[in-house]
């Protein structure tokens, strides 16, 4: 055994990527389960448009706030890739700002989503529109929160040094996950804020 | 995770380790194996198999004379009982059953010393225990999916816990799934290509996709009609009480094409099944696959619900309907081919043979109604067809996961179930399951409507409603015959041979029962989609 044989680094050890798969089903499932409220949703307003009723009242649901969500959704597309990219890299100061960055945008996005909810004034048991408008708001943000927990959970993982270089599954399926659930934003973005 | 996690010099050598003893309460809690979680869901869904099966039997005897017979006292618990029994045997017992000889099965099948997210997959074993037990006690309190004559509040808040309970099966049914899923995509052993993968890991690769796709929609539907019980003004399910919409409004899921989902790993079965039998390779490995996915591709539901208005006059329904039965009869065909091209033997054919079959035979009976279903002048849907096709499905279902259990038992139980018991259990099951479907469709023709609240007034309707309990009484015969060999395997245990089928798939390979770890070497490469075929000497089936 000569010396530069044993100086030779092992071949990095390549897990299946089942942290990865295992995410791709649920966010499939999660994606699903929204749309699922979502075509409930527009259906029904369809319904109502045909039958000569009226959704909501004229201005009550402003474009501005729920843009400002679309934008920060965009952002932290990017710096959830940013962390990925990062800890790939082996990058660990990056991956920390950018996991931190995206958890911090997600906060905001509760905090947009909330101010919007107070600003319609809408009544649970108000009319249809009312209803589906806060079973819409409100699955979304139950989804929001989980994609934040794992991001959380991803971080301190990171943290504690079990993802880096070869093991980047962890932080690649929080970044699916969150990626799906801007899918879900900027999608009702359309079909709420923007259709009306 | 902790499999991931390991390297594979660590997965090794846990492999060599003993069978871990899984035997008092703590155990089955925190049990990390899968065969041990897989049992769960066997052992749990053959109690509900029987449960249900007694259900369905009552149901039939009030529905012989529904003036006069009171069986469940009242309409409202008539109702909630239907509807349970029709929830509860798609739900409950066939899909679970698979979920659970999935969970044994399938990572041996690929090679793989345990399941994807083995945690995950224990708590979604006992969610399933947790949401069936949930929803059946609320329903017998009152509950159910909403009442045809109104409800009073103490039953609406146990329709709202009915609700529950089917959510948390639904949940537990799509992480189980996910678990089997990410197992089949990602824990294949070397060598093993997707196409290589055996029928059933497939077949479950394919109805697990389309679960997880289907049932999420059904989650929403679920969210949606539970706030409108809380907090909302009633405006989906009939204010101020629940009515029949909150049945309607999910019923999709037990009307076609979304049903055939819960059958679609009956192709799966067979076709790892029946080359066994026929002692040679699978005609075509590839075109079965193929028609896996076109059967799994066609069971997709969701767009059909109520709440996007009817769907089920358009053209797309009716081609779903038409073009199911296209993937089913061909791969019945590709199978016969396969037994007739192999070596079977002449004689009484094996339990598993039959149950492979019979439930082949059970879902094209069942895609059959279901293209005359939606054919428009024959104006069946909303009469018992409906019924008809969800029982033709169920038993399909029900006797293929039966039937993977038996020709499975050395690695599930580490005990071979009895041959002739098993025998009498699938044909029972067969004949059950035809009459109990067909009679129901037959009546529809003659339009019986699905709920029946009145006698029929028609008799050949009212001969149909006979020969259906007949059918229902056959069935349970069925399930007690079944079950009653599962439990007489474990008072009388027989011994069971590594092997004793001459398998072709690699969970063949392992021990009877399978160590911890299932495997004492790891696979060698896999070179096709038979691999205990490429390493039999004399074999001139070679590379596929």
């Amino acid at each position: 055994m000569t010396a530069t044989t044993t100086q030779l680094a092992a071949p990095a050890i390549r897990r299946p990527r089942t942290v990865l798969v295992g995410t791709m089903f649920a966010s499939g499932a999660a994606l699903m389960t929204y749309f699922g409220v979502l075509a409930v949703y527009v259906s029904e307003r369809a319904g109502a448009r045909d039958a000569g009723e009226e959704w909501f009242p004229e201005g009550v649901i402003e474009l501005g706030p729920s843009g400002w969500i679309f934008w920060t959704l965009v952002l932290a597309a990017f710096t959830v890739q940013w962390a990925v990219q990062a800890i790939r890299n082996d990058d660990r100061p990056n991956a920390y700002i950018a996991l931190a960055l995206t958890g911090m945008f997600g906060a905001a996005v509760f905090n947009q989503l909330w101010f919007i909810i107070n600003d319609t004034g809408f009544a649970l048991a108000g009319t249809r529109g009312q209803f589906l408008f806060f079973v819409m708001t409100g699955t979304y943000i139950v989804f929001l929160i989980g994609a934040v927990v794992f991001l959380a959970l991803t971080t301190m993982r990171a943290l504690f040094g079990q993802f880096g270089p070869s093991q980047d599954d962890g932080v690649a399926a929080a970044a699916m996950f969150w990626h799906a659930v801007s899918v879900m934003y900027w999608v009702t973005w359309i079909a709420i804020f923007v259709t009306k | 995770m902790t499999m991931t996690e390991s390297p594979p010099s660590e997965a090794a050598e846990s492999s060599a380790a003993p069978l871990p003893a899984v035997g008092g309460l703590y155990d089955w809690l925190t049990t990390s194996d899968h065969k041990a979680i897989g049992r769960i869901w066997l052992r749990f869904g053959a109690l509900s198999l029987l449960f249900f099966s007694v259900i369905d039997v009552l149901i039939s005897f009030e529905r012989l004379d529904a003036d006069a017979i009171d069986v469940f006292g009242g309409v409202n618990s008539y109702f909630q009982m239907w509807s349970l029994y029709r929830f509860g045997i798609v739900l409950m017992v066939a899909i679970p059953l698979f979920v659970g000889l999935a969970t044994v099965i399938t990572p041996m099948q690929v090679g793989s010393t345990n399941i994807a997210f083995p945690r995950a997959a224990l708590a979604a074993a006992w969610g399933y225990v947790l949401g069936t037990l949930i929803t059946v006690i609320s329903v017998l309190s009152g509950g159910g999916w909403g009442a045809l004559d109104g409800v009073s509040g103490d039953e609406a808040d146990a329709i709202r816990l009915t609700l529950l309970g089917t959510g948390m099966v639904m949940v537990s049914i799509i992480l189980g799934t996910i678990c089997v899923a990410t197992t089949v995509v990602s824990l294949r052993t070397s060598g093993m290509g997707l196409t290589k993968v055996p029928l059933f890991a497939w077949s479950m690769l394919v109805a697990g996709s389309v679960w997880v796709l289907t049932l999420p929609v059904a989650i929403a539907n679920i969210a949606i009609l539970s706030i409108d019980l809380s907090g909302g003004a009633g405006l989906f399910v009939g204010a101020p009480n629940p009515d029949f919409d909150v049945y309607a409004q999910l019923a999709w899921i037990l009307d076609q094409p979304a049903v055939y989902a819960a059958a679609v790993p009956v192709l799966g079965v067979a076709g790892s099944i029946i080359p066994v039998v026929a002692k040679g390779r699978q005609v075509s490995h590839e075109a079965m696959m193929i028609l896996i996915g076109l059967a799994g591709l066609l069971a997709i539901g969701g767009w059909s619900q109520p709440f996007f208005g009817d769907e089920r006059d358009t053209l797309v329904y009716i081609a779903f309907g038409v073009a199911a039965l296209v993937p089913v009869l061909a791969s019945l065909g590709g199978n016969g081919a396969t037994l007739v091209a192999g070596e079977a033997p002449v004689g009484i054919p094996p339990a598993h043979m039959i149950g492979a079959l019979g439930s082949m035979l059970l879902f094209l009976a069942a895609t059959a109604a279901g293209a005359l279903r939606v054919i428009d002048p024959l104006d069946l849907i909303g009469t018992t067809a409906d019924t008809g096709v969800l029982n033709l499905v169920a038993v399909a279902a029900i006797l293929g996961a039966l039937g993977g259990w038996w020709f499975w038992a050395p690695k599930t139980d580490g005990r071979l179930f009895s041959g002739i018991q098993g025998l009498g259990a699938m044909t029972l099951l067969l004949l059950g399951g035809v009459l109990l479907g067909a009679t129901d469709v037959i009546a529809g023709f003659v339009d019986t409507p699905d709920v029946l609240l009145a006698s029929a007034d028609d008799s050949l309707g009212d001969a149909m409603i006979v020969l259906s309990m007949v059918g229902s009484i056959v069935v349970l015969l069925g399930v007690l015959g079944a079950l009653g060999a599962i439990a007489l395997a474990y008072v009388k245990p027989g011994e069971a041979d590594d092997d004793p089928w001459g398998g072709h798939t690699l969970e063949w390979a392992t021990a009877t029962p399978p160590p911890a770890g299932n495997f004492a070497e790891p696979p060698a490469r896999v070179r096709s989609e038979a691999p205990l075929l490429d390493e039999t000497p004399g074999d001139e089936g070679g590379e596929s």
